[in-house]
Order: structure tokens, then sequence, then C-alpha cells
């Protein structure tokens, strides 16, 4: 317990930090909203006028204060560029973003796990060898370039499934696969290793002595071992999801968070984009403090302790 | 090779053995060739005997004791001729499946070191209990009654509450307490004890050696000791096979062994252990070391070791010969 409270006290202080930082970075890049929002013909005076109006004239920290007073009220404010409601994007957006990552968090363990048990129990075979090929394949190859190859080969060659769009379940198949590859190939070799690691424990060898049958040892004692690394990670795999899915929708027009993040940062839209960087901060931070609970709660040794 | 016939269990009162080991080869597959860690050996175990096979580390005790549960780790060790003899059966030719039908309900093994032996997320009533309910027909709550029974009758402190403790949460000499009633929960003919003491401390060590004494006789159950500690097998066997380099260079009962060693071997363990009658006597240890299994002589494999090696043991392999009880692999033997 202690452990995971002191856990939240440091999730906390990144938090706080990285919103300091995303505040200043985003002012730092250069230009702002008011040449998305006014016509290119404005004037000197009026863009001068626009930018007093939205406090963008005041020093940076006094900027940072309004905006934080401002958000711990739950009042997000009003997108820059189009007026758009921030609450009502967060909801909207958020929940294709959701689908979609929860699709792709399910791949990875519904494919990873599995195929890294195979691999392990058929060690050395061609089994094991043409998995463990995939998973380095599907390590090295990079998400952006295996979203336009999946693209180029099932919606243009094949056509058998839409190449963008949201949000029916032939348009979610090709992002959830693209977001959850790595992550697929990461839990592959980590289930492979961690099960033959167990499987030459000597725990394995009082079992057999016990007369268990080997269905029982590999599929449910040294599985359950293996597990504790994988669950302890399975948070890892959250934040990788949420940092690849800034690519994966913006390539595949899934109106997802990583989509008006993108959208925003271009535009300057400074509300948007603070705060959708926050929410991807927050979701990485609790995802990795997920990963330290579920540590504990994966490995009995840790519980008491 | 070894004459068998005539051979009797001393101890049991009818003389069938429950166990007959033969001639058993069990080999290790390296890049350099198959070694044979475990060559021609040969005993038996009468009913409610225990026997103690004794030697150092690596010569073969463990392997011996695994390749009769099949426990080995193959590949790369495997039996590669032998019988092992139980209630009718070759062990060695039965298919898995019925060998795991033997393992804890007929045969059962305890291991080394009770820290690395059980399983570490699942607590000690949850593998006790599937390990009965493999066996028997038996309800969850039968099985939590028939375990938390065996806890307390090897003398685990609160029994109830350690049903549900993990392993982590018990000392070494409660985890070997626990290992001890799994094995022993379907009281079986057997019990495997593979240096059971060697990884507690020294009180410890004589508690679970008294508890093992005193289960083996309660059950009348016949018992297979594997220790490289002659006092243990002083307090405890009624037979004692020594091993060396993979093999049983003598048997006999325990107090002919120690008063009556004849192999130059055994005489070699028992000059350098210490003893109380015999204060000041300089300890002699055996010259020389083990041979690698690649390097094995082509005659006896003590031959290089031994002070009373003839020609013939650099050449020829000495037979294991039974007589009175008493197995021998030798040449030479001296009077002590």
């Amino acid at each position: 317990m202690k452990r995971i409270a002191a856990r939240s006290v440091y999730t906390l202080i990144v938090l706080l930090l990285s919103s300091i930082a995303v505040f200043y970075a985003i002012r730092l890049s250069g230009g702002d909203a008011v040449s998305a929002r006014l016509p290119a013909s404005a004037s000197y005076e009026d863009r001068e006028e626009f930018r007093e109006l939205l406090g963008l004239n005041d020093p940076v920290h006094e900027q940072y204060f309004r905006y934080m007073g401002r958000l711990l009220t739950f009042d997000l404010g009003k997108s820059l560029t189009n007026n758009a409601d921030i609450f009502e994007m967060l909801t909207h957006h958020g929940k294709n973003s959701l689908i979609l990552g929860a699709a792709a968090f399910l791949l990875v363990f519904v494919i990873g796990v599995p195929l890294g048990i195979l691999a392990a129990v058929r060690r050395n075979s061609w089994a094991d060898g043409s998995v463990m090929t995939f998973s380095v394949a599907g390590m090295a190859v990079p998400n952006f370039w295996l979203a336009l190859l999946s693209v180029w080969l099932f919606a243009s060659t094949l056509g058998w499934l839409p190449s963008a769009g949201c949000c029916s379940l032939k348009q979610l198949i090709l992002p959830a696969v693209v977001l959850a590859m790595e992550g697929i190939a990461l839990t592959v070799r980590m289930t492979r290793s961690a099960m033959l690691e167990n499987l030459g424990q000597d725990f394995v060898r009082t079992l057999r002595a016990g007369g268990l049958s080997e269905a029982s040892i590999v599929g449910k004692h040294v599985l359950r071992n293996a597990m504790v690394p994988i669950i302890s990670l399975a948070g890892l795999r959250i934040g990788q999801i949420v940092g690849y899915a800034l690519v994966v929708e913006t390539i595949f027009g899934w109106p997802g968070l990583g989509q008006v993040l993108v959208n925003a940062v271009l535009r300057r839209d400074y509300p948007v984009a603070q705060f959708f960087s926050l929410v991807l901060i927050a979701i990485v931070v609790l995802s990795n403090w997920l990963a330290d609970v579920g540590y504990t709660v994966a490995n009995p040794r840790l519980r008491k302790a | 090779m070894s004459p068998d016939g005539g051979r009797v269990a001393t101890n049991g009162s009818n003389g069938r053995p429950v166990l007959s080991v033969r001639q058993l080869h069990t080999a290790v597959a390296t890049p350099e060739g198959s070694f044979d860690v475990v060559r021609d050996v040969s005993f038996d175990i009468g009913p409610n005997e225990v026997l103690c096979l004794v030697g150092e580390s690596g010569c073969g005790k463990t392997i011996t004791a695994l390749s009769v549960m099949r426990l080995l780790p193959t590949p790369p060790v495997r039996i590669t001729s032998g019988e092992i003899l139980f209630d009718g059966n070759d062990l060695t030719q039965l298919p898995e499946r019925r060998v795991r039908d033997v393992r804890a309900e007929r045969i059962s093994m305890i291991f080394q070191d009770p820290l690395t032996s059980l399983d570490p997320v699942f607590t000690v009533g949850q593998v006790m209990t599937e390990v009965i309910r493999t066996h028997r027909d038996a309800t969850k709550a039968e099985a939590r009654d028939m375990s938390v029974d065996i806890l307390r009758a090897v003398g685990l402190p609160a029994p109830t509450e350690r049903f549900d403790s993990y392993p982590h949460e018990l000392s070494g000499g409660m985890r070997q307490r626990v290992m001890i009633a799994t094995a022993l929960v379907l009281d079986p003919e057997i019990l495997i004890a593979d240096e059971p003491t060697t990884a507690l401390d020294v009180t410890v060590q004589a508690q679970i050696l008294e508890r093992l004494r005193s289960e083996q006789q309660e059950r009348a159950m016949s018992m297979l000791l594997i220790t490289h500690d002659l006092a243990v097998v002083a307090s405890i066997a009624d037979r004692v096979a020594v091993m060396y380099a993979g093999e049983i260079v003598e048997e006999a009962p325990v107090d002919e062994l120690f008063s009556n060693p004849r192999h130059p071997y055994t005489q070699g363990l028992l000059r350098a252990l210490p003893h109380a009658s015999r204060k000041r006597r300089e300890l002699v240890p055996i010259a020389g070391l083990v041979p690698p299994m690649q390097m094995m002589p082509p005659g006896c494999r003590f031959a290089p070791r031994c002070p009373h090696a003839l020609e013939q043991c650099w050449t020829d392999q000495p037979p294991h010969e039974v007589e009175a009880g008493v197995g021998l692999r030798c040449f030479n033997p001296q009077p002590f």
C-alpha cells in the first residue's frame, strides 16, 4: 500500500511539471491562433486587438496560472479557431479514441500471449521460428509505414477493407491492428521468454512429481508465473498505444483525440492543444502507475510486503 | 554383468522388493557425444525399508532418483537402458500418462531446495488440493481436510492458516514440511527424498529428518534417501548404497557398511570423517578428483584415485557382485 501511495504522489508531480512544459513548449514554437482565426487581410491593429482580447500578450506565467485556475474549476474553454466547446470535443473524440485504443489493447494480449505460449511450448520448431520472425518484423517496422503498407494492400489492392473513416467495425480493423502491432510483437517475446524461464524452474519439477498433467503445469502454473511481468507491463502498453494513436489516427482519418491534437498544434489552437496534450500525458502517466499497481496485484510476493 | 539372483532386501520381512532398479543406464547428450552419468546401477528397496544413496555432488544420485520418477530433463538426459520394476511394471517403458498416475499416488519425491521447489504464485492449499484431485475423486472440502490433516501431521504450526499461505510467507523448514506433506498426502508406498535437509539450518535439519523417519515408520513406507551426509545415513538408513562417478560401488546394511567397508572409496569416505572416539586422529582426504564424464577411465572409474589399484583395475570394469546382501564393485577389496 505504501508503495502505491508513494507512486500516486509521484504521479501528481509528473502531471504538474508536464502541464508547465506543454504550456511553454507550444508558445515557443512560434505563430499563434490569430492567423487561423482572422482573415489574411486583417490589419496589424486588428490582430493585436484580438491577441489582447485572448490575453496572448500577457506574460506566459500569468497566462499559465489563469489557465490552470480555470482548469481546476473544470472550465475547459473553447477552441480559438472554431469556438467549439472543448469538453464536447473531449467526449466526442474521446469516445472514438477509446474504441480504437481498447481494440488495440485487447489485440495485444489476445494475439500476443497465445502466440508467445505457442512459441515457448514448441521451442525451436518451425512454429516458434515463424512467430519470432513475425515478432521481430512487428518491432522493426515503423507503424506509419505499416499503416501505409496495409492501406495499399488491404484497401487499394485487395479492396477488402476501407482505407479510412469511422466508426464501423470494418473501418476499425486496420487502424487497430496497426496500432497494436508493436505491442503484440513485444508481448509475444515477453510471454515466450517468461514461459521458458518458468518452465526451467524447480517448482515445475515438484508439480510434475505431484503427477499433475502437463496441460495444468504449462497452462496454469507456468502461465500464471509468466504473466507476472506481462500484467505488470500492460500499463506501459497503454502508454505506447496513446503515443502511436497520434500517427495512426491521422493516417486513417480516425476522428479521435490524437487527430484533434495534431490539428490543434498545427493551428496553434492553444487551449485545445494544451488540454489534449495534458489528457494524453495523464493517460500515459496513469498507465505507468497502473503498471506498478499491476505488478503488485500479479505478484503475491509483493502484496503483503 | 551383475548377478542378481538371490538378492534379498534385508529389512523387509517378506523380502519382496517394492522397487527394483536393474542395470540402469542414464546418459546425457552433449555436443561431444553421449555420456553415461548413471552406469549399471542396480538396487532393491524392500517394504518398510530406508535405503540411503550416498556420494559426492555430481555422482549421479539425483539423476538416479529422477530416472525412477521419470522426471529427467529430457533432452538432454535420458534413460538409455535398464529396468525400473515397480508393481509388476517397468517404469522405463510406461507411457507418460501411466507414469503420472504413479507419481505422488504411489511414489512421491521431495527435493533439495524448498525455496525454489514450491510454486510461488499459488497457495500451499491450492497446489495440495490440485495434487489430491488429480489422483482422487475428492471434493474441494475433502481435499482441504486431507491437506490440513497431513500438514498438522508433519508438524506445521497453524496448519489451517498455512493452507492459505503463499510459499514466500513460510520459513525454509516450514516449506520443507509443506513439500513433505504434499508428497505424503496420498499415502504413497515409496518416498524419494533428494537431500531434503541440505538447504536447511542444522537445528531444522534434525527435526525434518526425525519427521521423515517417524512418518516412514508409521506408514510402513519405503524410502530412498539421497544424501552426501554420512551422519544422516547413520541416523536413518537401514541399508546404504555408495555411489561414485555414476556407479554404485558398494551396498550393505548400514552397520555393516560403517564397521566393515570393503570398497576403497567407501573406506576413504569414512577416513575423511571426524570421529568422536578417535580423537586427534588426522582426517585423511581421498587423493585426486572425480574424473569429468568425458574422460572416464576405461577400467574401474575409481582406479586413478585408488591406493590399491591393480593392473586389471585400469583395463577392466569390475562387475557389481552381490554376496549375502552386500554388493561390491571392486577387484581388490581391502580389510578396513
